[in-house]
């Protein structure tokens, strides 16, 4: 029995991708310490290998050595499989992911569906933590991740589809290689709303701060993931770090001409130099910004990105038309 | 492939009949919820494997992504809890109906499957996104019409009916 080429390439993809995500967290996890340090005028981690560098490593550890621990009262099965949710999707949302001219997982038709269709788990696994941790602030980081994952996914939805209006397609691979290699030939020109639009959107999804309701630490303690200990904390953590590269991935790749270069210099390292800047301006939004308000969320959303992202999508629409 | 197919096939149809048999066994509505998931996420794999994954990644985007959180929006809210209402053994009646409205449709359908077979038919091929836009623009205008008509009265509805809670008050 011969075993078809596709689906070697798929696991050794999945392993690789699993290898990135771990030792992407680990950086990332020190790269943000050492931003806010750097924010805020202290040294940041600096005590554990070369200017604490090894920090994180050590930390993770520790997670791993923690004892699980389920609360009285809470919902095993829901419990425990909110973790999981939160984290096996991540694989997909990679997947069809184009880090390089030849350096993508799957090429698909319609990996930005796919990416959009499996990105939705993320809030089921968030509810169904603060469900599962019989917790009052567990079951409000929950509530207020439902409220604003439904309410960021319509502008996201809408200004990703500015994209494929002129594009024609939904494959990533193609929309990437549509593009040029300068800066002026990149979809950020044509489309600078929907990537303000996006962008905001996407950190709003993350639920990364100034967005950060749903696990707000000091109204809610913790938020949906209160009650979590050891590693069903750590995987929580790992796919809020993995969804951070998927969003800033999808970015790269839709807006900022993913692994196209000037000069004819495409390769994987222009996409993850496009990558790291994102994600860059991703930790800097978080430390500059204070909190929203829950109204001021809701006007944000429905007020302004909504009407924006469809009058944006409209004037695509019958622009391309012309 | 046939074999694989078969087996992705079973397996598929084994999430869905255990999705819904724990959606309406459990007590406990979150775990329903969980069980309703299980099967929309089988019944996305049987589209991919009737190669329109348009359709199955529509599926999960709207029924897994949006609209069953929406229903656990709504059971938080009402704070429903298993030892509550919906917890209690339904009587007969009830019992009764419903099994009814299971065994009509699927006595029908079931009937027909078993004695009108369709023969093998192959895997068709995929309808890129374009082509089925312009179908339902074009060639089937009317229907694509009328499923908007009807979400236009749900949404009608349901502003009414916030509407009214709002001036009881």
């Amino acid at each position: 029995m011969d075993v078809p080429f596709e689906l070697v390439r798929i696991v050794i993809a999945i392993l690789a991708l699993a290898a990135f995500v771990g030792v992407n967290a680990v950086i990332l996890v020190w790269v943000e310490r050492k931003a806010a340090g750097f924010i805020q005028r202290r040294p940041g981690p600096y005590e554990v290998g070369p200017q604490g560098l090894l920090q994180t490593v050590a930390d993770a550890a520790k997670l791993v050595g923690k004892q699980l621990f389920t609360p009285a009262g809470a919902d095993p099965v829901l419990f425990w499989l909110a973790p999981l949710l939160a984290f096996l999707p991540i694989f997909v949302l990679l997947l069809p992911m184009p880090f390089g001219p030849t350096a993508t997982g799957m090429e698909v038709n319609l990996g930005l569906l796919l990416i959009l269709a499996f990105a939705g788990l993320n809030v089921l696994s968030l509810c169904l933590a603060g469900w599962g941790s019989n917790n009052k602030w567990s079951l409000l980081g929950a509530a207020r991740a439902v409220s604003q994952a439904v309410a960021y996914e319509i502008p996201l939805l809408l200004s990703v589809l500015a994209i494929a209006f002129m594009s024609g397609g939904m494959d990533l691979s193609a929309i990437v290689r549509e593009q040029g290699g300068w800066p002026w030939q990149w979809n950020l020109v044509l489309q600078p709303v929907a990537f303000i639009i996006y962008f905001v959107a996407a950190i709003a999804e993350t639920n990364r701060a100034p967005f950060d309701l749903p696990e707000a630490e000091s109204e809610l303690t913790a938020g949906f993931h209160t009650e979590y200990s050891g590693m069903g904390f750590g995987l929580f953590f790992l796919a809020e770090y993995a969804e951070m590269i998927v969003v800033c991935g999808v970015a790269a790749a839709l807006f900022l001409g993913g692994w196209r270069g000037p000069f004819g210099t495409d390769g994987w390292w222009w996409f993850l130099a496009k990558l790291y800047a994102l994600l860059l301006s991703m930790i800097w939004f978080r430390w500059t910004y204070p909190r929203i308000r829950f109204d001021q969320l809701l006007v944000l959303n429905w007020k302004w990105l909504m009407p924006l992202a469809m009058i944006n999508l409209l004037v695509t629409a019958f622009i391309m038309k012309l | 492939m046939e074999l694989a197919g078969k087996i992705i096939f079973w397996f598929y149809a084994v999430v869905i009949v255990a999705g819904g048999g724990l959606a309406v066994t459990s007590p406990n509505l979150v775990r329903a919820m969980l069980g309703l998931i299980a099967t929309l996420f089988g019944v996305a794999g049987m589209y991919l494997l009737m190669n329109a994954p348009l359709l199955a990644f529509m599926q999960l985007l709207i029924y897994v992504g949006a609209v069953s959180v929406l229903i656990f929006f709504a059971i938080m809210l009402s704070r429903a809890s298993a030892t509550g209402d919906e917890g209690m053994e339904p009587g007969l009646w009830p019992n009764v109906r419903a099994f009814l409205a299971f065994a009509l449709p699927m006595g029908v359908l079931g009937l027909t499957a078993f004695l009108a077979p369709p023969a093998g038919v192959l895997v068709p091929a995929e309808v890129d996104p374009a082509k089925l836009g312009q179908a339902l623009l074009g060639e089937y205008t009317l229907p694509f019409e009328l499923i908007s008509i009807v979400l236009l009265a749900a949404m009608a509805g349901a502003v009414l009916i916030a509407f009214e809670k709002r001036g009881s008050k």
